[in-house]
């Protein structure tokens, strides 16, 4: 990470593109029917347990199979390739991108997530943290939590099967906490991002910039 | 194989010759329940008996540890017996009991099974445990993902977790298993929720006998895995594949061990409460509709809407 961290450069870039773009690909081969058109808005999956489907986007139909496929976030089409309507496409296939518009929160987060080591997820699963590393959290400081490379931090469950996850990374202060004990993690999602000590403040420098910066 | 003072090294093999042989042959032809049977042998194969342990996981992987320390693996299948263990304990901390009279069975498996299958290794340990009990006259229910209860009462339950060697690196899935036999007076916390073999047939029955027909059951289920990640590979290239065509939808192979379970689970059209540890922060209420190809259940919540969840606990409402 760079510590002579360009902020004026971070927040240029963010205000003249606050967006972040999601591109839609087929998830296999079959004809192609859109239900949204290039500028209207979609929204992504809503309720508790994010089990409401977003916007239609677009069916696929393989072998009288049709299978709907829901904007998994909101924000406005773009680029729809209007000239598949109809057509047979190949699996990977880009038809639209979604154009997110990104809140505070979400900039903060992009910013943090290139600048904190980030520990991924192996598998989707549900997560806790290992007993030693909860007890240190409940008593330490925040962000006082110190890891290196071979601990054990977390417990992955799948069903019902335990299976200690072991830190491979930088070592440093876990910053930022991505999952929710309970709550399913996709594989590849951030579990974790780590920072060096001698970064903390650095990183609490970013956040209270973007924060005072952003409206 | 050592199991020592009270489980004969016969005694599964008979088992399987007199009674699992011929009660599986009914449904499939001799040559697949030959098969299957070869792929669980190595369960059981070899064992330690004692008379007290701390934690059966605890100990399980100090033998691996040892194992390794001296360049050998360690063998798949390993069974380790306790008469009473007295550090154990189950998930979330929650205290596990374990007194003379139980069945206290640590199963040691090297991770070789693909992703697809592992996910239902609970499973087979689960429906290894019910038909033992069915098998005996009791009319035990699998609760998901794998408790067994006889009239709402658990009478067994089963704890996975997953070790890596810290020499060699091996993954193997620990299996811890308890059956409460001839145990039949419980914590004062757990009376209203627990029940033992003793309990459900009036008398005491031989802990060397259940031991052999669930190792015996244990060998069958577990090698049906083996048998249903060849036969999915063969056929369809892969596990609980989603589908892309209707054809194949509607065709859909089903997975053998999934299908039994879902014969011996009365879980479905049950109103549940559902939660990643249920007991400390139950999350919602939902009817059980079914399960996915992956084991993952199905439920309905109060809008109508499914959500799959493929890790927490269920407490049943009605």
């Amino acid at each position: 990470m760079d510590q002579d961290i360009n902020f004026d450069e971070i927040i240029n870039k963010y205000r003249s593109d606050p967006f972040d773009y999601l591109d839609v690909v087929t998830p296999h081969t079959g004809l192609v029917k859109f239900k949204v058109s290039d500028g209207e808005k979609v929204d992504g999956p809503s309720g508790k347990w994010h089990h409401h489907p977003g916007t239609l986007l677009y069916m696929i139909n393989r072998e009288k199979n049709p299978k709907p496929i829901y904007s998994l976030t909101n924000g406005v089409v773009a680029s729809l390739r209007r000239e598949l309507e109809g057509e047979f496409v190949e699996a990977g296939e880009k038809l639209m991108t979604i154009q997110h518009p990104l809140k505070k929160r979400e900039i903060i987060e992009g910013i943090l997530q290139n600048v904190l080591y980030l520990f991924k997820a192996p598998e989707k699963a549900k997560y806790f943290f290992s007993l030693d590393i909860q007890a240190r959290l409940e008593k330490q400081d925040d962000k006082a939590v110190f890891i290196k490379p071979g601990d054990e931090i977390i417990t992955m469950s799948l069903m019902k099967r335990d299976t200690p996850i072991y830190y491979s990374g930088e070592e440093g202060i876990i910053h930022s906490v991505y999952f929710k004990p309970g709550e399913s993690v996709k594989q590849g999602q951030p579990l974790i991002g780590v920072c060096a000590k001698e970064k903390l403040p650095l990183i609490q420098k970013i956040i209270t910039h973007v924060k005072a910066e952003w409206s | 194989m050592d199991l020592t003072k009270k489980l004969s090294p016969d005694s599964i093999q008979q088992i399987i010759q007199q009674e699992e042989i011929p009660l599986r042959s009914k449904t499939f032809s001799l040559n697949t329940v030959t098969e299957i049977f070869r792929y669980g042998a190595i369960i059981g194969y070899t064992g330690e008996h004692h008379d007290q342990i701390g934690r059966g996981m605890d100990w399980a992987r100090h033998l691996i540890d040892k194992a390794e320390e001296t360049n050998l693996s360690f063998p798949s299948g390993t069974v380790i017996l306790a008469d009473q263990m007295v550090q154990s304990k189950g998930r979330f901390k929650r205290p596990w009991h374990a007194p003379r009279g139980g069945l206290w069975l640590t199963l040691v498996l090297a991770n070789t099974l693909l992703p697809e299958s592992q996910l239902l290794v609970p499973m087979a340990a689960g429906i290894a445990c019910c038909e033992t009990l069915r098998s005996t006259g009791i009319k035990a229910y699998l609760k998901w993902v794998n408790d067994v209860l006889v009239n709402g009462k658990k009478i067994s339950g089963i704890l996975t977790e997953t070790y890596r060697s810290p020499r060699f690196k091996e993954e193997y899935i620990l299996l811890g298993i308890g059956i409460n036999v001839n145990n039949n007076v419980f914590p004062a916390e757990l009376s209203s929720q627990a029940t033992s073999m003793k309990s459900c047939l009036n008398r005491e029955s031989s802990l060397p006998e259940v031991t052999a027909r669930l190792l015996a059951k244990l060998r069958w289920n577990i090698g049906l895995l083996y048998h249903e990640e060849a036969r999915h590979l063969e056929i369809h290239g892969g596990i609980g594949k989603n589908s892309e065509t209707l054809t194949e939808n509607m065709n859909q192979d089903k997975h053998l061990l999934l299908e039994s379970y879902k014969s011996l689970s009365d879980i479905f059209d049950r109103r549940v409460l559902f939660g990643f540890n249920v007991q400390e922060n139950p999350q919602f209420e939902a009817k059980v509709i079914g399960l996915d190809n992956s084991g993952g259940l199905i439920l309905e919540l109060e809008d109508t809407s499914r959500i799959v969840q493929h890790s927490g606990e269920i407490i049943y409402l009605d």
